[in-house]
C-alpha cells in the first residue's frame, strides 16, 4: 500500500488578477521507504504540491480545490486543523531550502529540537534534550554535548541544515518532505548532506519526497521521478527510465541543459530546443544534438589583466570604543594573469574569498596591498575621477537578480544611467536606441524598456543585468555567481548568452562560481581558491582531468554525477 | 527604411517617454483602491482638507466670531452644534478649527521630514562617526519628555500658531530619522547599490537617486501618522494654554469646555472631539493601509 497518494490534486490561488491554478490535477504515490524526486522549475507548482501535503498552503489566497491526498488511507484534504497539527512534524515533517532562516535565531538548537519532541511525544524537557543530543550525533554534528547549547548563528550553513534534519527526523516521521534542501549549500556540503539523508532514510524506512530544480541532485537517491511543468505533471517514471528514456520534451530539455564534466559542448542545449512556448514538442535540430566540442582558445592573446600580490583585509572591531583590534585576511597575496578574450573561472567554497577578490579587482573594496594592472594601467593608483572613467571598461554582474536591480527604476532608466554617467550616445534618442539594441542583444524586446524589474522573471532580470553591464561597452566583465540563483534550464540560456556575447564583442570574463561543472563549461582557465589563496590554477581541461591538489580532487568528487547509481553500475 | 524611422518617432511621441511605465506608485494606488475602508478614510481626509482650505480663504464659516444667537443654546434645528458663551455658532468654530488642525499637521510634517530624512539617510549611509554623532544627537533629544520639550519651545517662542508649527515639527523628526536610518542601512548593501557603484556612480547619486526613492514610502506613511499626532498635540498644547489664540481651534474649544461642563454644557467639547476623532481615525486607518500598499516587500517575488 502507498504511504501517501496524491489523487487529482488541484490547488488554486485567488489573486487580484483572477484565479491562478498552481497545481493542476496531479496524481502520484510514494510507498514506504521510497524516495520520489519532484522536479520542475520555479513556479511549476512543486513546492505548492508539498505544502498541500502538509496543508500549509496560506489560505487565503490558496485553496486545495480538488482531489484527495491519502496519507495511510486518511484524506488530508478533509482532515481538521486539529488532526493536521498532530500529523505535522510527527508523521510528516519537512526540511526547507534555506537553513539560515529555517531556524529561530533566538533559541538554542537544543530547544528547537526538543520542542517537537515535547509537543508530539509528550517528553519532559530533560528527556527531550537527551534525545536531542542523540539526534545531533546521528546527523553528524561534531561534539553534540557542546553543540546542543549553541545558537544558530554560531553554526555553519551545512551544520544548520543538519540541525533542520535532526528536527525533521526527531519524531521518526513516516514521510519526509525536502524542499530543495541542498540548493543553498556548497557542493562538498551538499554531498555530505545528501549522503546523510540517504542513510537516515534507509535507517528509519521513511518515505521521502525530494523537491529540486536540478535533476542531477536526485539521480543518486530517488527511486522514482515526477516531473512538473507549468502546474501539470508531465512525466513520471522510475529514475533509470527518466534518465535513459525520457518521453516528455521538457524532461529531455532538463536532462541536457546541465553542463557535465564529461561532455564539453560549445553551447548547451536548452528546454527551448525541445519544445516551443506552448509546450509542444519541436523537431530537434540534429546538428545541435551532437554539439561541437568547445574549442580551447589556443592562440595567445595579449595580457589584459595582471594581479600581483593582491590582498584584502577586513578590520575586526573590538574593545570598548570599537577600535580595530585585528584584520580578517579575506584575500592573501593573490597573483595571476588573464589574457584578452578569455575566461578565468574562479571556484571555491563559500567564504573562500572569491567574491571579495572579484570586488577588489574592480576596487569596489579597497585592496590592502598589491597591484591590479589592467591594460598596462595600475588600477590601484587611479584617483577618484580616473577610477570613474575606468569603470566603463570593467563591469560586474551580480548573483541575485532580485536585489541587483533598483525596484523603483524602469528597465530603460536602469540601462540609460550608465550611459549618462559615461557620456555614451550624443543625445537621449541615441541612448534610447542603444538601450533598445541592448535589450534585443540579451534576448528581450525593446517594448519592455518601460517595465519595472518586478515584472520580469529571475532569468530575464539577469539578462537585464547583463545589458546594463554592456551599456558602457566594457572589455572585461566579472560574473559573480551570476547563474547560481537561476534554475538549471534558465542557467543554460544565460550561459549560452554570455558565450555568444563574448564571441561577438571579444569580452574577457572572470567567472566566479561554486558550481564546478558550470565553471568547466564556460572557462578557459580555472583557479581554485581556498581560504583566500589560489591553490591551483591551470587550463580548465587540465584542472578537471588531472587535478594536482587534494582540495581540488575533493571538490570534483563532490559534484553530483547526474547519473543514477544503478545505471553507473551497468556502464562499468 | 524611412518608414521605420518615422514609426519609431511616432512611437516615441505617443508614449511621451518610452522609459516610463506603470510606476510602483500607481501600482500601490491600485492596491489601495481595493481597500474600501481606506478609500473612505482618504475621502474623509480630502473633505477635511477642502473644508480647511475653504474656511481659510473665508468662503465658509467666516462669521464664526459673530453673535448669532443666545449664549449656550443647546444643539437643535437652528444651531446644529449649539452656541458658546458669546452666542457664537459651535459648528462654525469646529469648521474653522479644522483649518488649524490641518495646517498644523501639514507644516509640522514639512519641518520634520527634511530633518528626519537628511539625518537618517546620512547616518545610515555613511555609518562610522557620522552615524555615532547623529544617533547620539537624536537619542539625547528623544530622552527629553516630548511634552516638556513642546512646552519649553512654546514658552521661548511665545504663544501663537507659528510656535505650534515649529514646536511640533522640531519634536517629531526623531521617529522618522530612526526608520530612515535603518532602511538606508539595509539598502546600501543591496546589490543594486553596489551595481551603481560599479558603473561609476558617486555617493550622492547612490544615496539620492538609488536609495532614497526606495525608502520614500516611509515618508508617506510617516506623514499620514504625523498628521494625527500633530492634531492631537495641538489640542494638548492649546488645552495647556500654550497654543493657538485669537482664532478657534479644537484645542481651545476643549480648553473652554473645562468650565462649561460643570454647567452641563457639553456640546462644545463634543463638537471638537467628534471632529478630531473622525479625522484622527481616518488618518490612522489610512496610514496602515498605505503601509500595506507601499511596502516593496510585498512586490516582485509573487
Amino acid at each position: 500500500m502507498s504511504l501517501i497518494s496524491f489523487k487529482d490534486v488541484t490547488v488554486d490561488f485567488n489573486t487580484p488578477e483572477g484565479v491562478v491554478r498552481a497545481v493542476n490535477g496531479i496524481s502520484f504515490d510514494i510507498k514506504e521507504g521510497q524516495t520520489v524526486g519532484l522536479v520542475g522549475e520555479s513556479g511549476s507548482g512543486k513546492s505548492v504540491t508539498s505544502l498541500a501535503a502538509m496543508r500549509l498552503i496560506p489560505n487565503p489566497p490558496g485553496i486545495i480545490s480538488g482531489g484527495q491526498i491519502l496519507f495511510q488511507g486518511k484524506d488530508l484534504v478533509k482532515a481538521s486543523e486539529e488532526e493536521m497539527r498532530k500529523i505535522r512534524g510527527n508523521d510528516i515533517s519537512m526540511i526547507f531550502q534555506e537553513p539560515m532562516t529555517a531556524l529561530n535565531p533566538v533559541f538554542r538548537v537544543g530547544d528547537q529540537i526538543a520542542e517537537v519532541l515535547m509537543l508530539h511525544k509528550g517528553m519532559s524537557r530533560k528527556e527531550a534534550w537527551q534525545k536531542a543530543e542523540m539526534l545531533l550525533d546521528q546527523v553528524g554534528i561534531p561534539n553534540p554535548k557542546a553543540s546542543i547549547m549553541k545558537y544558530p548563528h554560531e553554526m555553519s550553513g551545512g551544520q544548520k541544515q543538519r540541525v533542520c534534519i535532526a528536527i525533521a527526523i526527531a519524531c521518526e516521521p513516516k514521510l519526509l518532505i525536502c524542499d530543495e534542501p541542498t540548493t543553498a549549500l556548497d557542493v562538498t556540503i551538499q554531498k555530505q548532506v545528501l549522503d546523510l539523508m540517504f542513510d537516515l532514510q534507509s535507517k528509519y524506512n521513511m518515505g521521502m519526497l525530494f523537491i529540486t530544480h536540478d535533476l542531477s541532485v536526485i539521480a543518486d537517491i530517488a527511486d522514482d521521478v515526477v516531473v512538473m511543468y507549468r502546474s501539470n505533471l508531465v512525466e513520471q517514471n522510475n529514475t533509470e527510465a527518466i534518465f535513459t528514456d525520457a518521453k516528455h520534451p521538457y524532461t529531455k530539455g532538463l536532462l541536457s541543459c546541465r553542463p557535465s564534466l564529461e561532455k564539453n559542448p560549445s553551447r548547451l542545449l536548452t528546454v527551448a530546443d525541445f519544445m516551443d512556448d506552448a509546450g509542444n514538442e519541436i523537431e530537434i535540430d540534429q546538428a545541435k544534438l551532437v554539439p561541437d566540442e568547445k574549442k580551447e582558445k589556443k592562440e595567445e592573446t595579449p595580457t589584459l589583466l595582471e594581479i600581483k600580490g593582491l590582498s584584502t583585509h577586513f578590520p575586526i572591531k573590538g574593545g570598548l570604543f570599537g577600535r580595530t583590534v585585528d584584520h580578517f585576511k579575506a584575500v592573501k597575496e593573490v597573483s595571476f594573469k588573464l589574457q584578452k578574450g578569455k575566461t578565468l573561472g574562479l571556484v571555491g567554497e563559500s567564504g573562500c574569498g572569491k567574491t571579495t577578490l572579484g570586488r577588489t579587482i574592480l576596487r569596489l573594496i579597497e585592496p590592502a596591498a598589491g597591484q591590479i594592472i589592467y591594460d598596462g594601467i595600475d588600477v590601484t593608483k587611479l584617483d577618484k575621477d580616473q577610477m570613474r572613467e575606468m569603470r566603463s571598461r570593467m563591469q560586474i554582474i551580480f548573483q541575485d537578480p532580485y536585489s541587483s536591480l533598483n525596484p523603483r527604476m524602469t528597465v530603460g532608466e536602469i540601462l540609460l544611467e550608465p550611459m549618462n554617467l559615461h557620456n555614451i550616445g550624443a543625445n537621449k534618442e541615441e541612448k534610447i536606441e542603444k538601450a533598445k539594441w541592448l535589450m534585443e542583444k540579451v534576448g528581450l524586446t525593446a517594448a519592455q524598456l518601460s517595465r519595472y524589474p518586478h515584472e520580469f522573471s529571475g532569468g530575464q532580470r539577469q539578462r537585464i543585468c547583463i545589458a546594463r553591464a554592456l551599456a558602457v561597452n566594457p572589455e572585461f566583465i566579472i560574473c559573480d555567481e551570476s547563474v547560481s540563483a537561476l534554475d538549471v534550464s534558465v542557467q543554460a540560456q544565460v550561459l549560452n548568452l554570455l558565450l555568444d556575447l563574448q564571441e561577438e564583442f571579444g569580452l574577457t570574463y572572470i567567472f566566479i562560481s561554486h558550481d564546478l561543472s558550470v565553471v568547466n563549461f564556460i572557462s578557459d582557465e580555472v583557479a581554485v581558491m581556498k581560504a583566500g589563496e589560489i591553490v591551483e590554477m591551470d587550463k580548465a581541461s587540465k584542472v578537471y582531468h588531472n587535478p594536482q591538489r587534494d582540495y581540488t580532487k575533493t571538490l570534483l568528487e563532490a559534484i553530483p554525477k547526474g547519473i543514477p547509481k544503478s545505471l553507473l553500475a551497468k556502464q562499468q | 527604411m524611412g518608414m521605420s524611422k518615422t514609426e519609431v518617432l511616432v512611437n516615441n511621441t505617443q508614449a511621451s517617454d518610452p522609459l516610463k511605465g506603470k510606476s510602483l506608485w500607481i501600482d500601490a494606488w491600485q492596491r489601495l483602491k481595493k481597500d474600501k475602508v481606506a478609500v473612505a478614510c482618504l475621502i474623509i481626509v480630502i473633505l477635511y482638507a477642502i473644508v480647511a482650505v475653504l474656511s481659510g480663504v473665508g468662503l465658509i464659516a467666516a462669521d464664526w466670531g459673530a453673535e448669532v444667537g443666545p449664549s449656550y443654546a443647546a444643539p437643535g434645528a437652528d444651531y446644529w452644534f449649539g452656541t458658546d458663551i458669546f452666542g457664537r455658532d459651535v459648528l462654525s468654530k469646529v469648521i474653522h478649527g479644522s483649518q488649524v488642525a490641518m495646517s498644523v499637521g501639514l507644516i509640522s510634517s514639512l519641518i520634520a521630514i527634511p530633518i528626519g530624512v537628511t539625518l537618517g539617510a546620512l547616518a545610515g549611509y555613511f555609518g562610522g562617526w557620522v552615524d555615532e554623532v547623529i544617533v547620539w544627537f537624536y537619542t539625547t533629544f528623544s530622552s527629553i519628555p516630548q511634552i516638556m520639550l513642546l512646552m519649553s519651545i512654546a514658552l521661548i517662542l511665545g504663544k501663537g500658531i507659528n510656535t505650534v508649527y515649529i514646536a511640533l515639527g522640531l519634536t517629531s523628526w526623531v521617529g522618522l530619522c530612526r526608520l530612515i536610518r535603518g532602511e538606508v542601512m539595509k539598502h546600501k548593501n543591496r546589490e543594486y547599490v553596489q551595481a551603481a557603484g560599479a558603473i561609476g556612480a558617486g555617493h550622492g547619486r547612490k544615496l539620492f537617486k538609488h536609495i532614497i526613492p526606495n525608502v520614500s514610502h516611509i515618508v508617506i506613511i510617516f506623514t499620514s501618522l504625523q498628521f494625527q499626532i500633530a492634531i492631537k498635540s495641538e489640542v494638548i498644547l492649546s488645552y495647556l494654554g500654550l497654543g493657538v489664540s485669537g482664532q478657534p481651534s479644537w484645542g481651545t474649544m476643549i480648553d473652554d469646555a473645562k468650565l462649561e461642563l460643570a454647567r452641563g454644557v457639553w456640546w462644545q467639547l463634543a463638537g471638537a472631539t467628534l471632529a478630531m476623532f473622525v479625522v484622527v481615525l481616518a488618518f490612522n486607518i489610512l496610514g496602515d493601509a498605505l503601509r500595506d500598499a507601499l511596502d516593496p516587500k510585498l512586490k516582485g517575488k509573487d
